[in-house]
């Protein structure tokens, strides 16, 4: 069974056409859903959990209807907000058994998970505190743990190191991989800090102007731009260069005439032998052949730009 | 054997219905305002009307008195254990006499039960669990029906249990059951319409400043207003202008006595203005709650 199975997901506000034919299917793991501001990330993923109604399109998570089902689905799902979302006066061990509550865990059941979870995010020192003095990080594991108090199967966190320091940041990364490693959930990651999916997800959908432009695995991904290699090597520039143009490699960057460091392009079914074989033929030897691993980063700058290029062309 | 705290633990037990989840928000509202030290000055204020009753009714009930100078006595105090001949009985009037405490400790209360909600971006905090619109309105309105009814209600009924308590014989609460329905009657219909009003504008209003201007405007000024114009028209319908008299009459109205002929016309037009009041107060209501905050 899929994890997130929707169909042509479509929301308008007002003029403003926030998701556009949103069509995704996503196998349980860790899922990161990336785009620019406003791409309409926070919008899929409050129409995931049915907060907000679709204008048109529907769907599936974990086998329940995003639409009719919220009840049961949200019993499954725990969902971190982005923004504050406390409420004041209430002391942390009050806040995350109030979430507890509203869950319908009987309320002795949420008391006890309350002060499990709180240990377990690291704030079993500071359960005691006024929601209003705890810090921005804090108040994020917070969260974090008001979103686990009913052991959910499947985790929406709407940018949860926004706001964060460095140390923040990674302290929070390093919690929620611990939490992916340890219990095996499901984690629906919504951000637009590349660094933050790169570290944590495996599954990635890339949203521009609310539409879908790539979804898929991060190897998946990274396939697609295997034919790229580095190469670097010593002897004579410009008939190594000539060699490779006759073999049908190109560059994927302007060069000089004289560098002895390029990257790439192969054609299909290209050996990297072949480079040693044509390096040996023009007297050169090679000192280093890299594939080139394309970051998120670049890949989400030419996958959105891929996207651009396509809606200006139509 | 040592608690493992180190480690994610599951959970396996059954959800209950989200109506339950209503009782929680009233608890944790409940919670909210008793941790604020400005609301036990305002509540200690509302107290003290009680406090003075609870005093009076002891102090006259331990004399050997026959009940009729009992209730004389009472009555120099400004308190009837008795429907007496104007239909009133003191456990109303003491609740009625509770109206400004209540309007103030309410205007406190909006913006940090509801209004907050909305200024922090709470919302999505409830929404996203497993409760959905009706359940968040219903458990603030629960929630603010409980402040109110904390000081109105509740020591009214205090009052007329002490009474009958302290005179040695159930005779009282049977022969005057009608009194305690009257407080119940009365209290419903105080705790429906403020809570109603109340959670509706805060949740518009948000902050504490706006929300006591605007709510002094309708429980004072509107009420002013409706005795100027009738001592200057000498039309009792303009009394209908002032909230907290058309939620006396209405109680009234469910008790069935009326001192004056005008009061029993005057009560359904009452009842009819409170109901279009709520009903247009819960359908804005209805309106502005939301998980997700729409820019349009």
């Amino acid at each position: 069974m899929h994890l997130v199975d929707v169909q042509h997901l479509s929301r308008s506000f007002g003029n403003v056409r926030a998701l556009r034919d949103v069509t995704l299917s996503l196998e349980p793991g860790t899922i990161g859903l990336i785009g620019n501001n406003g791409a309409g990330k926070s919008t899929l993923l409050k129409v995931l959990l049915g907060l907000l109604k679709p204008d048109s399109g529907g769907g599936t998570i974990m086998g329940c209807d995003i639409s009719h089902g919220t009840s049961e689905l949200r019993g499954r799902v725990g969902y971190m907000p982005e923004a504050a979302a406390i409420v004041p006066m209430l002391k942390g061990v009050e806040f995350v058994t109030f979430g507890g509550d509203l869950y319908g865990m009987p309320h002795r059941d949420a008391r006890r998970r309350a002060h499990e979870v709180l240990n377990y995010v690291g704030l079993g020192e500071l359960r005691y505190r006024r929601l209003e003095e705890y810090s921005a990080g804090n108040l994020q594991r917070l969260k974090l743990a008001a979103a686990l108090v009913h052991d959910p199967q499947l985790l929406l966190l709407d940018e949860p190191t926004n706001g964060l320091d460095p140390a923040g940041r990674v302290a929070m990364l390093q919690l929620l991989e611990d939490l992916i490693a340890e219990t095996g959930k499901s984690i629906f990651l919504c951000t637009h800090l590349l660094g933050d999916v790169e570290r944590l997800c495996r599954q990635i959908v890339v949203l521009d102007r609310g539409t879908v432009v790539r979804a898929g695995t991060m190897s998946e991904m990274r396939d697609q731009v295997s034919n790229r290699y580095e190469l670097s090597w010593m002897g004579p520039a410009p008939a190594f260069r000539a060699a490779l143009v006759v073999a049908g490699v190109e560059f994927a960057d302007p060069t000089d005439e004289g560098q002895t460091k390029v990257m790439t392009v192969v054609p299909a079914n290209f050996s990297t032998t072949t480079f040693f074989e044509i390096a040996r033929a023009a007297g050169a030897v090679l000192t280093e052949l890299k594939a080139d691993e394309e970051n998120l980063e670049r890949l989400f700058f030419r996958v959105t730009e891929q996207a651009s290029q396509t809606s200006a062309a139509v | 054997m040592q608690i493992d705290q180190a480690h994610y633990h599951g959970w396996q037990g059954q959800l209950q219905s989200p109506w339950v989840a209503c009782l929680a928000i009233v608890r944790v509202a409940l919670l909210q305002v008793f941790r604020n030290k400005a609301y036990w000055f305002v509540l200690a204020l509302g107290m003290l009307r009680f406090l003075a009753f609870w005093t009076i009714i002891y102090a006259v009930t331990q004399l050997s008195l026959p009940p009729d100078m009992r209730q004389q006595f009472l009555k120099l105090f400004g308190f009837s254990a008795n429907v007496d001949a104007d239909q009133n009985n003191g456990y109303i009037m003491f609740m009625a006499g509770q109206g400004v405490i209540v309007m103030i400790l309410l205007a406190f209360s909006g913006s940090l039960l509801v209004g907050s909600d909305f200024r922090l971006n709470s919302l999505p905090f409830y929404l996203s669990r497993r409760i959905d619109k009706r359940h968040y309105i219903v458990g603030k309105l629960l929630a603010v029906s409980s402040v109110i009814a904390i000081l109105t209600v509740l020591p009214a009924l205090l009052l007329f249990f002490e009474y009958g308590m302290f005179t040695a014989s159930t005779a009282y609460w049977v022969d005057n059951w009608r009194i305690a329905v009257s407080v119940l009657a009365f209290g419903s219909v105080i705790c429906v319409v403020n809570s109603i009003l109340l959670v509706t504008i805060s949740a518009y209003l948000q902050r504490i400043v706006p929300i006591t201007i605007t709510w002094a405007s309708i429980f004072l000024l509107l009420g002013r207003l409706g005795d100027l114009l009738q001592w200057s028209t000498k039309d009792d319908f303009w009394f209908l202008l002032d909230p907290w008299r058309d939620m006396r009459l209405v109680g009234r109205l469910c008790f069935g006595t009326f001192n004056r002929d005008i009061d029993r016309e005057l009560a359904w037009w009452a009842l009819l203005i409170l109901t279009s009041l709520c009903t247009i107060s819960l359908a804005a209501l209805v309106r502005r709650v939301r998980a997700v905050e729409i820019v349009e």
